[in-house]
């Protein structure tokens, strides 16, 4: 490990290309920075697992609750490397998993949702799987730490097949019209707003840009709010589904139609486009965790007093 | 004018959602015929339960439902003889293996 008084020469060798591969390269800044980001993206591929397990039972086939069971085993696959990637920096597969409470994992509050039926469920993989790839493909593309920007080749290879899944069945849905389309419009309706809040504070609020300035991505939050949109809003346009956002050709860049951000009631997935709140309170609001946090981390730690003894794995 | 031919090389350009291989490379296409118009296709998947199976038909008819002379398509899902990694072609193999899938 360097001493954090290089952490200015290591940002400067970063933004020249340098590629760090073992801890030997890294400041303790660079190394703290790269848990966090890490412990965001196994949190958030394993949480997937239980979110789209309930959401498969209202599959309208065998086939297609199938292929939700194919995307859960990827997600699990995907939280593997990221989970095997914070081991070979010394943290406990173990404890990640096994050794927190459901309010210190660290995934987006849309994964402590329920997702009660199908379209929610091509919903999430529309949009969350959406969001999923236009971070890591932006890690991918710029990531500093080489074991992280090598793992992410199958990853984002399998996200492809996700959103594919969920995209053709968004399209599927909107097609057959009637009650399914409106299931698809009230699903959009929760999880538009909800996933534009994914990708954190908007830029002229940041105070800390380690994870920039360490180039463990190389997108901004609203940046990488753009790129999302330019896929999701067009998408929906084309089907008929409405989004609270459009492309403003003076401006070119998307604009959110409403006071982003904004008061929700998840007991009815209503979002208050007409009570704006500050980020402070959006802090507040994911600090008091979602409905479904204990129910899905309780389902991947297993219980301890249950018939199968807590599952642990070696 | 389309022929058997001009449909192999249409399938061919049809990819795997996932993967960065041909359908054709993939050893999925176990039969092409045409009758006319109408072209009728003989496929499989690597699994019985493929999650992409929709895809992969619904991209072979949108395909070849953009060369002249093809007014319809039918895709037949067949299970006999079953997929192995032998039907991959050699270019095929490659593929999979800069994705660091061994074959």
């Amino acid at each position: 490990m360097l001493s954090p008084e290089k952490d200015t020469e290591l940002r400067q060798k970063i933004a020249h290309g340098f590629v760090v591969e073992t801890e030997e390269d890294m400041t303790p800044g660079y190394k703290a920075a790269l848990e966090v980001i890490l412990t965001v993206q196994g949190d958030t591929e394993l949480v997937s697992a239980p979110a789209y397990y309930f959401a498969s039972k209202d599959a309208p086939t065998i086939n297609s609750r199938l292929a939700v069971y194919a995307i859960i085993q990827d997600e699990l696959g995907h939280a593997n490397i990221a989970y095997r990637l914070l081991e070979d920096l010394g943290v406990s597969k173990q404890w990640l998993i096994y050794g927190r409470q459901p309010h210190e994992f660290k995934h987006p509050y849309g994964f402590d949702q329920p997702l009660e039926n199908w379209a929610e469920m091509v919903v999430a993989n529309g949009f969350f799987d959406r969001a999923g790839i236009t971070l890591l493909s932006d890690v991918h593309k710029n990531c500093s730490y080489g074991p992280w920007q090598r793992a992410l080749t199958k990853v984002d290879r399998e996200e492809v097949l996700h959103l594919r899944h969920g995209e053709s069945w968004m399209k599927r849905l909107a097609k057959t019209g009637g009650a399914a389309k409106e299931a698809l419009q009230r699903a959009v309706d929760w999880m538009f707003p909800i996933t534009l809040e994914w990708f954190g504070l908007p830029d002229y609020l940041k105070k800390h840009n380690d994870q920039l300035e360490y180039r463990l991505k190389g997108l901004s939050n609203d940046q990488l709010r753009q790129v999302w949109m330019s896929a999701t809003v067009p998408l929906c346009e084309s089907i008929g589904i409405k989004v609270p956002a459009h492309y403003d050709e003076a401006q070119k860049h998307y604009v959110i139609e409403y006071p982003f951000p904004c008061e929700y009631d998840f007991t009815d997935k209503h979002w208050f486009f007409d009570q704006p709140i500050a980020w402070e309170q959006v802090f507040k609001r994911w600090k008091r965790r979602g409905p479904m946090n204990q129910t899905y981390i309780n389902m991947l730690q297993g219980d301890k007093q249950g018939t199968f003894g807590g599952l642990q794995w070696n | 004018m389309s022929d058997t031919r001009t449909i192999w090389r249409a399938l061919s350009e049809v990819m795997d959602p996932e993967l960065p291989i041909s359908i054709v490379d993939l050893g999925l296409i176990y039969d092409v015929r045409l009758q006319q118009s109408n072209a009728e296709i003989d496929l499989t998947f690597t699994a019985i339960a493929c999650p992409a199976m929709n895809m992969i038909i619904d991209d072979v008819r949108e395909k070849l439902q953009t060369l002249p002379g093809i007014s319809e398509t039918r895709v037949n899902v067949v299970w006999n003889p079953p997929w192995t990694k032998t039907r991959l072609t050699a270019q095929g193999r490659e593929a999979l293996l800069s994705l660091g899938i061994a074959v």
